[in-house]
């Protein structure tokens, strides 16, 4: 029950729609499949009980995110729809999301208790908690109604909503899961990261499915995009780095086992970010200077722009990979210390 | 199509001169103190440098048609490739030269 997260999603928006939605048998097979996925994960977290094991679910929970977000925009008309069942795809997506968000919280739920600590103890805990009523909350009407229609805006509104939540959730993870300690500039650099790499994917999604509106949203992305790699992840990370990396967290790993992290990894994350604002502001003056006729009529310039912003994407994804092998060589290095 | 993607080719020059720039201080001790001695951090330097190129760039080439017309401005498609391109190859330029370094220490 609790899997068929996106399944009442716009039914009555237009014929094809409807005919898709009609097949609501074939969810049960994919429900099964859901279950299946949640005895998986219960069983890898009895035998691996671990803070990747979660994280590793977690990221795959925030991939099929995207998916069902980006095929539920499909069949609102946001995104152009690709050839296919939309609706079957969008359901498909939405119960494995829905799987891994569920396998993902017993995960942590059961990590907790294993540790004697309270689930409620943590903002981690407690976003993840209600991050499961959220979607707790688009599946009941979803199953109760027959007429969805009434609820569509809100099913969507929190689709969306969930988005930004469950990113902000998984910074916040991986954060107290990579340092042991939650440091509030090194986590709102993390999670100012997280939701950078959002709004890239936004961005490639609007590129890669235009429509008549995708211009606009995708200008605002940029914007959006900008905004946080400049003052979320450039300042605040810059700030961090300038007045506690050096004094506090650097000595501590060239002591530890691995100097390396520091004498590569983050001798190279602190130079090479220096690029990833640039080509943010790049793409958003880009975007900027872009009319609608030109950004729908010419698809080599809009896969140029996606193209742009894919190399955004996978930078700041390079970033956290060596943010969290710097972050937990300053662990090790404190353990060692001892 | 012709003005717009004049951005991706400042970002393309400041690119490669950040990276040029990052090298060398990488491996001229001189050139790496007179990076911090030009704002007190060699970080804070390079940061202010890469913002002073983009700007400069892009302030030279809207100003320029002439030179928008050498450049090819106009081909979007070139000059993405040769942003992708230019990052890849200054990213592992750079990593090398750290590991190099790593190892020699």
């Amino acid at each position: 029950m609790f899997f068929i997260v996106f399944f009442a999603f716009d039914r009555d928006k237009g014929g094809a729609q409807i005919s898709e939605e009609s097949n609501r048998r074939s969810a049960i097979s994919d429900i099964y499949i859901g279950l299946a996925l949640l005895l998986i994960i219960g069983g890898i977290a009895l035998a691996y009980e671990n803070w990747i094991g979660h994280a590793l679910i977690a990221i795959i929970s925030l991939l099929l995110m995207g998916y069902a977000i980006t095929t539920g925009a499909m069949l609102k008309g946001r995104l152009k729809r690709k050839s296919g069942n939309i609706f079957k795809l969008h359901r498909k997506s939405g119960i494995y999301f829905g799987s891994f968000v569920l396998g993902s919280f017993i995960y942590g739920l059961w990590m907790r208790l294993q540790h004697g600590e309270s689930l409620l103890s943590s903002v981690h805990g407690k976003l993840g908690l209600f991050i499961l009523l959220v979607v707790t909350l688009q599946d009941i009407p979803s199953l109760i109604f027959k007429n969805r229609a009434k609820y569509r805006g809100l099913h969507r509104i929190i689709g969306y909503a969930l988005a930004p939540i469950l990113v902000i959730d998984a910074g916040w993870g991986l954060h107290n899961g990579v340092t042991g300690v939650t440091k509030s500039l090194v986590l709102l650099h993390s999670i100012s990261g997280g939701l950078a790499a959002l709004v890239l994917v936004w961005i490639i999604l609007e590129m890669r499915y235009p429509t008549y509106k995708s211009l606009a949203r995708a200008k605002l992305a940029s914007y959006l995009s900008a905004f946080l790699i400049t003052a979320g992840c450039w300042i605040v990370g810059g700030y961090n780095y300038l007045t506690a990396y050096g004094s506090q967290v650097r000595p501590v790993i060239l002591a530890g086992p691995h100097p390396w992290a520091h004498e590569v990894i983050m001798e190279a994350k602190e130079h090479i970010f220096v690029f990833l604002p640039i080509i943010a502001f790049a793409l958003s003056i880009t975007l900027s200077s872009l009319d609608r006729n030109t950004f729908q009529d010419d698809a080599k310039s809009r896969h140029a722009l996606m193209m742009i912003a894919c190399l955004a994407l996978f930078m700041v994804l390079f970033m956290f990979l060596m943010g969290a092998i710097i972050s937990n060589a300053g662990q090790t290095g404190m353990e060692t210390l001892k | 199509m012709k003005e717009s993607s004049t951005s991706i080719v400042s970002a393309v020059i400041t690119i490669f001169l950040t990276g040029c720039i990052i090298i060398t201080h990488d491996i001229s001790k001189d050139f790496r103190q007179s990076l911090t001695a030009l704002t007190g951090h060699h970080w804070i330097s390079v940061s202010v440098i890469a913002v002073i190129l983009f700007v400069l760039s892009s302030g030279l080439l809207l100003s320029s048609k002439n030179l928008r017309k050498i450049l090819r401005s106009y081909d979007i498609g070139l000059w993405s490739t040769a942003l992708i391109d230019v990052t890849v190859i200054m990213i592992l330029v750079i990593f090398l030269v750290l590991i190099a370094h790593s190892l020699a220490d």
